[in-house]
């Protein structure tokens, strides 16, 4: 079985990287925009573990643990937000949080 | 690991045993008054424990973490900036009816993230401390939940921080990815002139940008400072970007790291970061109302004028941006400490919510002086004027960048601080314009206390530095 570069293993991570974050910056739904975060931060965690794989070392499947922990700590805090945003607007359209606005 | 590795990291130790006998509490009694002391309690604690190991010799603790005195005089300021924050929370929560315990603990856990990143020295224990630091802040921004822009402010805040860590660790996977090492110290110079290494090292800036709100990454700062409790925007403008900018220059000065910010693409992507900050930030902050936008716009600024400091190579040079970064990083939290305070104790007064315009401190000078007193104080030093501590920071800034040979960064200092007057003055002119006001303000001698030594403080260290804070810096 032949190894699979470190270059492929990047650039998959970055396309998903993007996909994710197209999906932050698209998507009108908040339920989305997580779910986006999520791929994002999983993009990070392939490219982490690539990199491990390289270097032979645990170093990079160590920090993927501390991603998916990080992940499960931010998706609680998010979701917890989207209860309160649906019971006080009734929708999760992210537009509906845009009051705050400057001169 | 020996003895003296374990008291070294004492302060943390006792912010987290903090946290955890925080939890007990509540789960024994819930009372916002015992919570309240406790907490002031422990950071006094730790207060004392970190002033008395500054000055020991620099150890590692294990390889994630490296305590000197750098760090533990940043983790001071912090500690410094939570007691603060806490004194003000007893002030603000007092008007409401629930029992917030929750809130300070949350705050404790803030200031123990901040503790992780000032001390970290490896990827891991700084990316463990800046989401430890941002995930509470999204609590706090969001708590008083009944309020109108709560759910606003802390979605914004998360999405946010939830994609600046990502930038920062799809960053720091292609820096593994080259050097095959997550620690600073293991940095290897030679695969500095790599594509890859630097792209990677860019989209770590860009995360820590986010934290730091420098200009391209600002569009948050605005908003949720606005939106926020007022003491959770005291939390949000120091001890959150003091404990981010310092632990982005405890690895900027590492060797590894030095090669690769003396390369000219990086160094020209890291000036140009800084100016546009500088300028952007003080433009944006002109023509606006809400005092705390306007704080908000020009902490933006700060940032930019602090972000000299990482630019400078020579290893002599270093050892003055090391105090450079801490005496400015102070004279910066004295002042927000002064101007914040105010505003915590008019809302109470006045029953504004959150949005404080500049039209709510008009004329205090002639109802309020000695709370006039210090905003003035705290606002010239902010514009960096002689006699304050802002100046002394300032000084260092441009001693920095003039020796170094900066002169774009230079400039960029110079105007942006000639445009931050046009809305410092305006600031300051409030407070004198006669306004006949009939309502009651408190001045307890409790608050009398908090305002003279935040005075004399921000004056001693402005006309006294030798004396008051450079025994601390002389590491």
């Amino acid at each position: 079985m032949t190894a699979i570069p470190l270059e492929h293993i990047l650039i998959l991570a970055s396309i998903l990287f993007l996909i994710g974050f197209v999906g932050v910056i698209v998507r009108k739904n908040a339920l989305f925009i997580l779910m986006s975060l999520e791929v994002m931060l999983n993009a990070t965690g392939v490219a982490f573990i690539g990199a491990g794989s390289v270097w032979q070392q645990a170093d990079g499947q160590v920090m993927f643990m501390l991603i998916l922990t990080l992940a499960a700590a931010e998706v609680a805090v998010g979701l917890a937000l989207l209860i309160r945003m649906k019971h006080q607007y009734r929708s999760l359209d992210i537009d509906v949080l845009s009051d705050l606005k400057g001169q | 690991m020996s003895l003296n590795t374990w008291l070294l990291l004492t302060p943390q130790l006792l912010v987290a045993l903090g946290v955890v006998c925080c939890l007990l509490l509540i789960s024994w009694q819930r009372s916002q008054q015992i919570i309240a002391w406790f907490t002031l309690m422990v950071l006094l604690v730790t207060i004392v424990a970190t002033v008395s190991l500054v000055g020991q010799p620099a150890v590692h603790v294990t390889e994630l973490l490296y305590v000197d005195s750098f760090s533990l005089v940043a983790f001071l300021w912090v500690l410094l900036a939570g007691f603060a924050a806490v004194y003000m929370s007893k002030a603000y929560l007092h008007s409401h009816l629930e029992v917030h315990d929750e809130f300070y603990l949350l705050l404790l856990l803030t200031v123990l993230g901040a503790g992780v990143l000032v001390a970290s020295d490896h990827f891991a224990s700084l990316f463990l401390g800046f989401e430890l630091l941002s995930i509470s802040l999204v609590g706090l921004t969001g708590y008083f939940r009944h309020q109108r822009h709560a759910i606003e402010v802390s979605f914004k805040y998360l999405i946010l921080s939830a994609s600046a860590s990502s930038f920062m660790l799809l960053g720091i996977a292609f820096l593994y990815s080259q050097t095959g090492s997550l620690s600073f110290v293991q940095m290897q110079a030679e695969s500095a002139d790599n594509m890859i290494a630097q792209i990677g090292f860019l989209l770590f800036i860009a995360g820590i940008g986010f934290k730091l709100s420098l200009v391209p990454f600002h569009f948050w700062t605005p908003d949720v400072y606005q939106g926020s409790p007022t003491p959770v925007t005291f939390v949000l403008a120091t001890i959150s970007k003091s404990a981010m900018f310092i632990a982005l220059a405890k690895c900027f000065y590492v060797e590894g790291f030095q090669t690769l910010i003396a390369l000219p693409s990086i160094h020209h992507a890291l000036s140009a970061l800084a100016i546009i900050s500088m300028i952007v930030g003080n433009c944006l902050a002109l023509g606006q109302n809400n005092i705390k936008r306007i704080l908000a716009f020009s902490s933006i600024a700060h940032m930019g004028y602090l972000m000299i400091v990482l630019l400078v190579h020579q290893q002599q040079a270093i050892l003055l941006a090391r105090q450079a970064v801490l005496f400015y990083l102070f004279a910066y939290l004295i002042a927000n400490i002064a101007i914040f305070g105010v505003l915590v104790l008019i809302e109470r007064e006045r029953n504004v919510g959150n949005n404080i315009e500049l039209s709510h401190w008009k004329g205090m000078f002639w109802y309020s002086p000695i709370k006039a007193l210090v905003l003035i104080v705290a606002l010239l030093s902010l514009i960096g004027i002689p006699l304050t501590a802002g100046f002394i920071g300032k000084f260092y800034l441009i001693i920095l960048a003039a020796n170094n040979a900066l002169w774009p960064l230079l400039i960029a200092l110079i105007v942006g601080s000639g445009i931050a007057l046009g809305y410092y003055l305006p600031m300051i002119f409030q407070l004198f314009k006669k306004e006949v006001v009939t309502m009651s303000h408190m001045t307890t001698w409790r608050i009398r206390l908090w305002i003279s030594v935040i005075f004399l403080l921000s004056i001693g260290v402005g006309i006294l530095p030798d004396m008051i804070i450079t025994p601390l810096l002389n590491f």
